[in-house]
């Protein structure tokens, strides 16, 4: 009677925790793709008031970029190990330029997104601290192959959602920029000024 | 006649062979770089792969991006996905045979069924439709890959861009399996054969235009970001993903960084 009392219990604390388990992805999971809902409102809103006004677009994707992405954590992983080596003053230098260099890349860019059509895929919780949401960027004019798009978003208990990372079609590129950094910062002896030397030159030309 | 055939054949191949196999040459002659010297443990040959690399971008701007510009102004959209598709088409034998060889049957069986079908058009328009299980793509480097073959080295290939030691065998194996190769094909579909290569460059070249431009031009180091790409590219491919599935070949580098709770 007693064994098959506590065996009950186990039963009930077991389905118990399973259930906070799986409730506790799923908030997960919905936490991170409102944010790219979000992110999507805002980004389709800006695209269907864009010009050529390059001012204008840097103004909307520096928005875009310190609205929705953890700066800090995208330059502390694209250093990689490297980031334990450098100095505090670098760290920081680093990472205002590494934003400098995301907002230029993605202004080069940014007319390549009209005409497309984003809709939602299959999101899928990476651990604790970060979940995959999925999705696809479509021709309306249905002229072009669809692309595919991960965001790779953190989802800490006690803070809101941020993007660290976008994959495309498979490539992810905060790890590309990453082995980018390394390969640079390896050429030169382990030297990090040497990284934010190259991308202060870069920037510049 | 036949032996008029049999010979053509046999300087087809050759000719479509020389390439890879003087870049085999090529690397024979490479000097290794000390590790603690690479960018990347991988790249052994790295000093000679960025010559290479350097030679190949020459190619680019002096050649390729110049045509493929040409080409997308010539071609509408459709026309271009059109002919991306009877390329992809083109690549099925292969896949079906890789597929075979690494057990993937169902893979297989589902490459015959579409070489066959989209064969009506030449594989100029998809007849599977979107809602098709999607077939993954498999090559002889794969199917050595799956015999726990090591990945060796990472080269770069004139004109033929970024490999590794096994998936530039398992090319030259490709292309000696290509039924284009084996089947008595007449000149038409020989020629057609011989400009698989550059047709194949300018189409990928052409439809990756801005994202080939934008490393090419704004990456602080293109080699390198190059190199990166093509391995995410190439894991992908060994992993069997496909787009949107949840799954990502870099997962293991956001573990490490956060630690075992992900």
């Amino acid at each position: 009677m007693t064994r098959r009392f506590f065996s009950r219990i186990f039963v009930i604390f077991a389905v118990f925790f399973a259930m906070s388990a799986s409730a506790f992805a799923d908030n997960q999971v919905g936490k991170a793709e409102a944010h790219i809902d979000n992110m999507m409102l805002d980004l389709q809103g800006f695209l269907d008031n864009d010009s050529d006004d390059i001012e204008k677009r840097k103004k909307n994707v520096t928005y875009l970029l310190d609205a929705y992405f953890d700066l800090p954590l995208i330059a502390r992983f694209s250093a990689g190990a490297y980031w334990r080596k450098a100095t505090p003053t670098e760290r920081q230098t680093y990472t205002d330029i590494m934003r400098q260099v995301m907002i230029g890349t993605v202004v080069r860019n940014f007319d390549q997104l009209s005409g497309l059509e984003y809709t939602a895929a299959k999101s899928t919780a990476k651990g604790k601290k970060l979940v995959l949401v999925g999705g696809i960027f479509t021709d309306k004019a249905k002229t072009k192959e669809p692309v595919a798009i991960s965001w790779r978003v953190t989802t800490p208990e006690d803070g809101a959602a941020r993007v660290m990372d976008v994959e495309i079609e498979n490539i992810s590129m905060l790890v590309t920029q990453k082995n980018e950094n390394i390969a640079i910062i390896r050429k030169n002896q382990g030297n990090f000024s040497a990284l934010i030397d190259t991308m202060r030159s870069k920037i510049n030309e | 006649m036949n032996l008029n055939m049999s010979t053509n054949r046999y300087i087809h191949m050759m000719r479509s062979q020389l390439l890879i196999v003087s870049s085999l040459v090529i690397f024979a002659a490479c000097s290794s770089v000390p590790v603690e010297q690479r960018s990347d443990v991988r790249d052994t040959y790295e000093n000679d792969n960025r010559a290479i690399f350097d030679f190949n971008m020459g190619v680019d701007t002096y050649v390729i991006e110049p045509v493929a510009s040409e080409y997308r102004k010539a071609v509408p959209e459709g026309g271009q996905t059109a002919i991306a598709h009877h390329l992809a088409w083109a690549g099925l034998p292969s896949t079906a045979i890789n597929s075979t060889l690494q057990g993937k049957y169902e893979n297989a069986g589902l490459a015959v069924l579409s070489f066959a079908i989209n064969g009506l058009t030449l594989g100029f328009i998809d007849l599977m439709g979107d809602d098709a299980t999607p077939i993954h793509k498999e090559d002889f480097g794969q199917t050595l890959a799956a015999a726990d073959i090591e990945e060796g080295s990472y080269l770069m290939v004139p004109f033929l861009g970024p490999h590794t030691t096994r998936s530039l065998t398992g090319r030259v194996v490709d292309m000696v399996l290509n039924p284009y190769s084996i089947l008595d094909a007449g000149a038409p579909l020989q020629t057609w054969q011989t400009a698989r290569i550059p047709a194949t460059a300018v189409s990928f070249r052409a439809a990756n235009f801005e994202a080939i431009n934008d490393v090419k031009y704004n990456a602080l180091d293109p080699y390198a970001r190059t190199r990166s790409v093509y391995y995410q590219q190439r894991n992908g491919l060994l992993g069997d993903q496909l787009r949107g599935d949840g799954a990502s070949s870099v997962d293991d580098e956001f573990e490490d960084f956060f630690g075992d709770d992900g």
